[in-house]
This record gives C-alpha cells, structure tokens and sequence, in this order.
C-alpha cells in the first residue's frame, strides 16, 4: 500500500475535531500569553499585589482565599478588570476547550450513523460541564 | 527574597524539566509537581493546580497534529476518557479534602512508585494480536494509521478493553488527586494492556490528557487554586524547553536521559515523602 499523506488515516469526526481544538487552543494561549503580560508588567492593577501574593502562596487554597477576598466559581467573571482574574479568560478559554469539540464530535457522530459513540460523547460532555460547574 | 524571582526560578525549572520530558518520552507534569512542591514555597494546591494545567496545554497543543496522523484515535479515546474524567474529577476533590501532609506523603509514595515502574516497565512497539474483545468492537475501537518509520499502514484493534476502562479509571483518579498528568501510566496501559501499537498509545495518551486534565482543572480553578503568577511561567517554561528537547532528540543518547529521570524522580519523591512527614 502506499503511503499516504497526514489527513487520509483519521476518520472524518477525528479531523473535524482537530480542527477545532487546534483553533481554540491558539486563541486560549494567545489570550493567555497577553493576559499575563498585562499582569506581569502592573499595567492593570491585580486584586492580589505581587508583593503580597508572594506572602500567601504558602497557604492552602482555602486560607489563601478567605485572606485576599478573592472568587471562588465562576465569580472571577466579575473581577475582569484585575490585572490578576483577567488571566482566567485564557484558563477557562483553554478548559472549555475539549467541551466545544465534543459538542462538534457529538454532531458528527450523530451524522455518521455512530448513536453509542455519540452517546459516550454526550455523557463526556456532561461530566465536563458538571466539573465546570461545580 | 524579591517576588520576582520565584516565577523566573519556576520558568528556569519548567523549562528544563520541559527539555527533559521531551527526551524521556515522558509528560512534563509528573516531573513538575514533586519536584516544585518540593522545593518551591508555593502550597501543594496551586502547584497541583499548575501541573495539571500545564499537562492540559501540552496536550491540547500536540493534539491537531496527532489526531490528523491518526496517530491518536478518538474512538479509542472516547470510552476510557469518559472513565479517567469521572474519576480525575473524584481524585480532584479528595485531594482538596485531604490533609496537606497526608498528600504529600501519598504524592512521594506515588512518585515512588512511578519511577519503579518506569524503570521495570517494558514495551513494545507492535504487541503480537489478539482477538478483539466484544466491547471494544461494540465501540469500534479499532482503526489504522500510517507509521513513516517503517512506511506501511498499520492496523490496529482494542483488547481487553474492560481491564483498560478499570486501570484508567485508577488514573484518572491519580491524576485529579496530585496534579501529575498521566501520561507515564497511559502508555503502558495501551500498549501493554490492551495491544495496541506503541506510537499509537503515545498519540492518544496524549489525547486523552486533554480530555481528563480538563475535568480535574475545574475543581481546582472554581476553588480558587489556580495562581497565574503560577501556571503561566510554568506553561511558557515547558513549552519551550519542550521545543529545545525536540531538537535534541536525536542527539541525546536515551539511557543517560532514562537514568536522569529516574534520579529525579527519586530526589522529588523522597523530598515530598520527606516534607509529608514533616522532615
């Protein structure tokens, strides 16, 4: 048999969810790397000063939380405007991803006539969303 | 001591342990957590946290290319991610619930052990074929990939599928609970578990971080354990010495790489044993 170039071997849902991890990890990573600078040079003030932040990273996650004030859950969506919680759009962005390519693998499979993969798709989808939502 | 220089100290460190997980084959995260926990001043919560999300980037970064190649299967990947997920999410919040000292010590003992597996573990390249077992058929966990190396296509099938769905679960549990990754565990379970290839194995090993890392990283992000003054220097850190280790790959005589890890893992194990225990 001849060999083939990188796209023939994979099944179609496979390629379908290569593309779209490959897109949302460029933009989480982007984001991240931007995110980060902006925090690392002060140019957006942080909740926790870097000083300070250096003072409780000894603690465990529950003291260190009840010392700054700082989100729990999804609060930090309202701490944007900190140079340290504005970080967390890249986080997120990267741990949502695996959700929004089992979302497209789900359709695909559904497409292609495959009901128990997709249905191991959906219960993933719901464990990932459960964990997210905790 | 200047804040500043314990993210660049931590850049330093991923950045040669990124080099190092390279070369070894191995993820970076199992090398990441003890080592940082050990002898960094940042609590055990975000420095799981970190390894976790660390593992998670590197995966989902070399996972386009794996899947495309059909080197990672995702219907492979579907039934013992979904397992390793529930179980990494379980492993996540004992973690958190765990006395301190009482995961330190756990994680040295894990650490332990990890490195007398890797050093006992065999593998191999093309495991002689059995027959296909009747879950793994039910979910077609079968597939074929072209290997460059020995320029034919390559079939393959799942066996003993119901012995991987356990072990993974005891993985993914691992994984939530201490931060590590998982990637030392997976390969062999595909491959000498369940028969499948070893380039395979290593591909969707890969892919399956991404999917079980993920579950435990919302544990640990909606608690609050996730410092970006933490995981960004150690993501950026792995991720280029991961570039410089593949450069280097070819040039590194793989028994003197094999020792070092294995040193390292010693030196980081027995230090959070150690610590766990208040020494």
């Amino acid at each position: 048999m001849a060999p083939r170039g990188d796209e023939s071997m994979a099944p179609r849902e496979q390629q379908i969810y290569a593309r779209w991890l490959q897109a949302g990890t460029r933009i989480g990573l982007g984001l991240l790397v931007t995110t980060f600078t902006i925090y690392a040079l002060a140019l957006l003030e942080p909740l926790v000063s870097h000083q300070r932040l250096a003072e409780l990273w000894t603690l465990p996650v529950d003291r260190y939380i009840a010392a700054t004030s700082g989100p729990t859950g999804w609060n930090w969506l309202r701490f944007l405007g900190k140079g340290d919680y504005l970080n967390f759009v890249g986080i997120a962005l990267l741990s949502l991803v695996t959700v929004a390519c089992y979302a497209r693998l789900l359709a695909a499979l559904l497409r292609d006539g495959l009901p128990l993969q997709a249905a191991v798709a959906a219960l993933q989808i719901a464990v990932l969303l459960a964990a997210a939502l905790y | 001591m200047e804040w500043w220089i314990w993210p660049l100290a931590l850049f330093a460190v991923s950045f040669a342990i990124g080099v190092v997980a390279v070369l070894a084959g191995i993820g970076g995260g199992v090398l990441f957590v003890p080592i940082v926990s050990g002898f960094f001043p940042f609590h055990l919560d975000f420095v799981r946290a970190a390894g976790l999300l660390l593992a998670l980037t590197g995966a989902l970064s070399a996972g386009p290319a794996l899947l495309r190649g059909g080197l990672a299967s995702v219907r492979l990947a579907l039934p013992l991610g979904l397992v390793g997920s529930v179980t990494s999410v379980v492993g996540a919040l004992v973690g958190l619930a765990l006395p301190t000292d009482a995961v330190q010590v756990a994680l040295g003992a894990t650490i332990l052990a990890i490195a007398a597996v890797m050093w006992r573990a065999g593998k191999a390249d093309n495991p002689v074929p059995r027959p296909a077992d009747a879950l793994g058929s039910a979910l077609r966990m079968h597939g074929i990939y072209h290997d460059p190396a020995l320029r034919q296509d390559v079939r393959w099938h799942a066996q003993r599928t119901p012995g991987g769905i356990v072990a993974f679960a005891g993985i993914g549990m691992l994984a939530g609970m201490f931060g590590l990754g998982a990637g030392w565990a997976n390969v062999p379970v595909l491959n000498l578990l369940m028969g499948l290839p070893l380039k395979l194995s290593v591909g969707t090993s890969g892919f399956l971080l991404s999917v079980i890392d993920t579950s435990a990283v919302w544990i640990y992000l909606n608690r609050g354990a996730v410092l970006p003054m933490l995981v960004v220097p150690s993501i950026v850190g792995v991720m280029l010495g991961a570039k410089i280790g593949a450069r280097l790959l070819g040039l590194a005589p793989a028994a003197i790489v094999r020792r070092i890890v294995l040193t390292l893992l010693l030196i980081a194990g027995a230090r959070a044993l150690l610590k766990g225990v208040g020494i």
